[in-house]
């Protein structure tokens, strides 16, 4: 996920966590680790049953969309919205709520691509008959050519899998000045084989990124793609005014034998944007005449949790899927006093993640967490609890550890928050001065937040902030946020803890170099457990996608893999006639 | 006349050019890297440079401004190959955050605002006017009196209180109007002013109290100058008096405000545009801001300070015509 997907994250936390300004460190109740979720649509719950075709589905939106080119769209509503409505990928994830939704399908290829050469070249091959939305041949060298166009500095934004893995790859600067990778090769209009210069077994994750869709070259515009992405999927762009509205309407091309995944049901899909969030709220709450048909972009508001969730009816259409990112206080491992497991571990110790929770709007919109990587990436789909710390924390082991690190009368340190995390700033500051680590508060406006903490040299010993993988792996998440060679002086991203441990490093290059998938995904899960005990990190909380649909809306939940928005493969309606025309 | 006019135009050129400077200025050398911003996570130094080039960053400010300028004239074509830019007469630059000429943003966005400036300006004229010319004429009396307390307090009140007042009351509570949303005048009128009539409500309301106030203080000079006694000796009508002696001359301060606010309106109300979910100028500017997206915080304020250099012009010129005293 990149920086700018965090900081619209981010944004969206920062607002709940304004929301509960005040009531941090509040509210304990125990330190049971199964609490019960109040909102009871998560977790495989489908709102609304099984739509009927027809009609429009409105989506109210307070933002446009970053990027819908598919070599640009790494944004990940936007690749929900871009990969399940207007085109396919070689690979996508199955439309299915709850852990299920993370098992990938074949999309346009007819399997999840065979491995050769020791996972280090891919073969995918296209199904037969496959059109866009004008009735001409979808074909493999279309796919390249997308692939080629992600490397274009016009371009910029999108995935870079394709970028770190394709063989060659190195000064490719995309297809404008005739230049073509040799790394992907299209022996055939249905064949397409990518080699990569390193063996990469979680080649199918990678194959549902956007990057490996196809985009005809006739209709590359360059920069304008961006406003106009020919259809492969089941609609196709009617209209779009940046920033206002985008109409969608079907593809009469797009065949659904062709299609597990995709139901299609509305006739068409309107998204008005620029809408104010509170309105949007009001509007899904009363959910009167054409809002019935309405579904919200963007995540409740704080100050509407409490309406949402004080009435039966209006709660039983709120969806709050995981967003698989987690948040944690990462501690400058590179510098006294933080240099000293000991130090650290006191931290993890101290650390009331319930007063977190509270902070951050309520077990309704948050969870605590307690392991590094989100639960989508371990088995089950559940964290384990690595290091068995009480959910509020035992401050009398900290004084311990604190002892033995030589610092009894305990230490002073500064942490660096997000504006929008002032309340979680808090209650962190609260739980660790209950066992002698004075905190200092700094909080920054969210635009300059990254930089601030990307600065290794005057940046604060302790910051909060999270990461996002971008898809079910360990791959997405344990090299970016633990891997010491990926640290930068300034402009550092992930790796905030500045963690360089050598047994670590080793293992990561193990586990990337494993051909089996499922070995290597278990590898990884223990590896989050070695980390955590080497504490660079201590786990705080995990973010819910908090959705209120409107009361005509069905085939409704959260998807695992984008983050818990809407999966618009399956919404439509109750009522077709209901909806506006 | 000519020649005034003509002077006065080179004026407005000589403004525009030195507020675009100094814009341009600013952002540029602000240490925010719209490259940087555009590449994302992980973003190799290699592929940095690349995108910095292809937007044009890698020159030197004097060459990106010099270009910027021909540009308004000329058009220009900005990248090379087969992902160039073109950006045609009069190119404002190009908005990598919307991926479309700032020009073609603003031209799209314009009715918008231009519905809201135009519809509240007639709301806040009529209402302002009015209640300032009763209270002139009434001056000392009770109604003169309710008349500009209720003005000292619509003033006071900001507009972002005033909408969400309106928002409660006329929208949540009473259901009376639907939350505003857009329609273009030419595709239904009727559904265009039922829309836009809460927003034309939060500005006229903070607008009119002014306008009262201002007009009241003009009319109560005007209607106190020699020529007004004379019109009264001459024996006209009470209204002629009024209307073609009084108002007429008591209209050119407010005249110079209203120029000024109009043609500031024009180019985007932000909060109302903001709080009301209306796409026009203003909401445009105000993701420009929050984005960082300079070429389009750029076209903005060069949109608003021509608006407002421009209405200013007219005023001038329309003071001829109001008031008989002035000549050109």
């Amino acid at each position: 996920m990149n920086k700018r997907t965090r900081t619209l994250a981010t944004a969206l936390v920062t607002t709940l966590a304004l929301g509960a300004t005040g009531c941090s460190g509040g509210g304990k109740s125990g330190g049971s680790p199964d609490r019960k979720n109040p909102v009871t649509s998560t977790n495989g719950t489908v709102i609304g049953g099984t739509p009927q075709k027809g009609g429009t589905l409105t989506v109210l939106s307070n933002q446009d969309f970053t990027h819908l080119d598919p070599a640009r769209n790494w944004v990940m509503p936007d690749m929900d919205f871009g990969t399940r409505l207007l085109y396919r990928t070689l690979v996508t994830y199955k439309a299915e709520p709850g852990a299920k939704g993370s098992e990938l399908v074949p999309d346009l290829a007819e399997d999840l691509g065979t491995p050769s050469n020791g996972a280090k070249t891919w073969t995918f091959r296209l199904k037969p008959g496959l059109t866009y939305e004008d009735g001409t041949p979808i074909t493999a060298q279309d796919i390249k050519y997308n692939v080629e166009r992600s490397f274009s500095p016009d371009l910029p934004g999108g995935p870079d899998y394709a970028a770190r893995y394709l063989a060659g790859a190195q000064g490719y600067q995309g297809p404008a000045r005739g230049r073509h990778l040799d790394s992907v090769k299209t022996p055939d209009a249905r064949t397409i084989v990518f080699e990569l210069h390193k063996p990469f077994a979680e080649f199918p994750y990678a194959a549902t990124l956007p990057t490996f869709a196809p985009v005809p070259p006739k209709q590359d515009k360059g920069p304008q793609y961006d406003n106009r992405p020919f259809s492969s999927g089941p609609y196709k762009i009617e209209s779009y005014a940046r920033d206002k509205q985008i109409v969608l309407v079907r593809n009469t091309h797009w065949d659904p034998k062709s299609d597990s995944v995709r139901k299609a049901y509305p006739d068409r899909i309107v998204v008005t944007m620029g809408l104010k969030g509170n309105q949007i709220d009001d509007r899904l709450i009363a959910s009167s005449g054409t809002d019935a048909s309405a579904v919200p972009w963007a995540q409740l508001r704080p100050e509407s949790i409490s309406k949402v969730l004080t009435k039966a009816d209006v709660k039983a259409r709120l969806l709050a899927e995981s967003s698989s990112c987690t948040e944690m206080v990462q501690m400058h491992t590179g510098r006294a006093p933080f240099d000293d497991l000991k130090v650290r571990q006191a931290v993890q110790w101290a650390l009331d993640r319930e007063a977190i929770v509270t902070a951050a709007g309520g077990p309704a919109v948050t969870d605590a967490s307690s392991a590094a990587m989100p639960g989508s990436l371990f088995t089950g789909g559940k964290q384990p609890d690595t290091l068995r710390i009480p959910l509020s924390g035992d401050p009398e082991k900290a004084k311990q550890l604190l002892k033995e690190a030589g610092k009894a009368d305990g230490l002073s340190t500064r942490l660096t928050v997000s504006i929008n995390d002032k309340a979680i700033g808090e209650a962190i500051q609260q739980s660790l001065g209950r066992a002698g680590i004075k905190v200092t508060l700094e909080t920054v406006d969210p635009s300059a937040f990254y930089d601030t903490i990307g600065d290794t040299k005057n940046r604060t010993d302790l910051v909060y902030t999270g990461w996002c993988p971008d898809f079910p792996s360990g791959t997405t998440f344990l090299p970016f946020v633990f891997d010491g060679r990926y640290i930068k002086v300034k402009g550092n991203s992930g790796n905030h803890s500045l963690f360089k441990d050598d047994a670590v490093m080793k293992r990561m290059d193990e586990i990337a170099a494993m051909t089996d998938g499922a070995q290597a995904n278990k590898a990884w899960q223990e590896l989050d457990g070695q980390i955590l005990a080497k504490a660079p990190v201590a786990p705080g909380a995990m973010k819910r996608r908090s959705l209120l649909v409107g009361t005509n809306v069905a085939g409704a939940y959260g998807h695992t893999s984008w983050s818990g928005q809407l999966d618009y493969a399956t919404v439509g309606l109750k009522d077709p006639s209901k909806s506006a025309n | 006349m000519i020649l005034y006019l003509g002077r006065r135009l080179l004026g407005v050129a000589g403004v525009l050019l030195a507020i675009a400077a100094v814009t341009f200025t600013i952002f540029y050398v602000l240490p925010s890297d719209p490259a940087a911003a555009a590449c994302g996570k992980a973003c190799s130094d290699e592929r940095l440079e690349a995108i910095r080039a292809h937007m044009g960053l890698d020159a030197p400010l004097w060459r990106q401004f010099a270009d910027f300028v021909t540009g308004i004239f000329t058009g220009r074509t900005m990248g090379t190959g087969q992902y160039a830019l073109r950006c045609d007469f009069p190119c404002l630059g190009y908005s990598y955050e919307n991926s479309e000429n700032v020009w073609d943003l603003l031209v799209d966005r314009l009715p918008v605002s231009a519905s809201l400036a135009v519809g509240a300006a007639v709301l806040w004229l009529v209402l302002g006017l009015s209640a300032g010319v009763t209270a002139a004429l009434r001056k000392d009396t009770l109604t003169d009196r309710v008349l500009m307390v209720g003005a000292v307090a619509a003033a006071s009140l900001p507009v972002y209180f005033t909408s969400v007042l309106l928002i409660y009351g006329l929208i949540r509570l009473t259901g009376l109007l639907p939350y505003p949303q857009y329609v273009p005048f030419t595709s239904d009128p009727l559904s265009w002013a039922s829309n836009l009539l809460l927003p034309w409500l939060a500005l006229a309301v903070l607008y009119a109290a002014m306008y009262a106030r201002q007009s009241r203080g003009a009319m109560i000079e005007s209607m106190a100058e020699p020529y007004i006694r004379t019109a009264r000796a001459k024996g006209l009508p009470r209204r002629t008096v009024v209307v073609k002696h009084g108002l007429r001359a008591g209209m050119t301060p407010v005249l110079t405000i209203f120029g000024m606010d109009l043609g500031g309106l024009l180019a985007g109300a932000v909060i109302t545009e903001s709080l009301f979910g209306l796409p026009g100028v203003g909401r445009l500017f105000y993701g420009a801001l929050t984005s960082g997206d300079q070429p389009v915080i750029l076209g903005v304020t060069l949109l608003a300070a021509t608006f407002i250099v421009v209405a200013n012009l007219a005023v001038d010129l329309l003071y001829a015509v109001v008031d008989p005293r002035v000549r050109y």
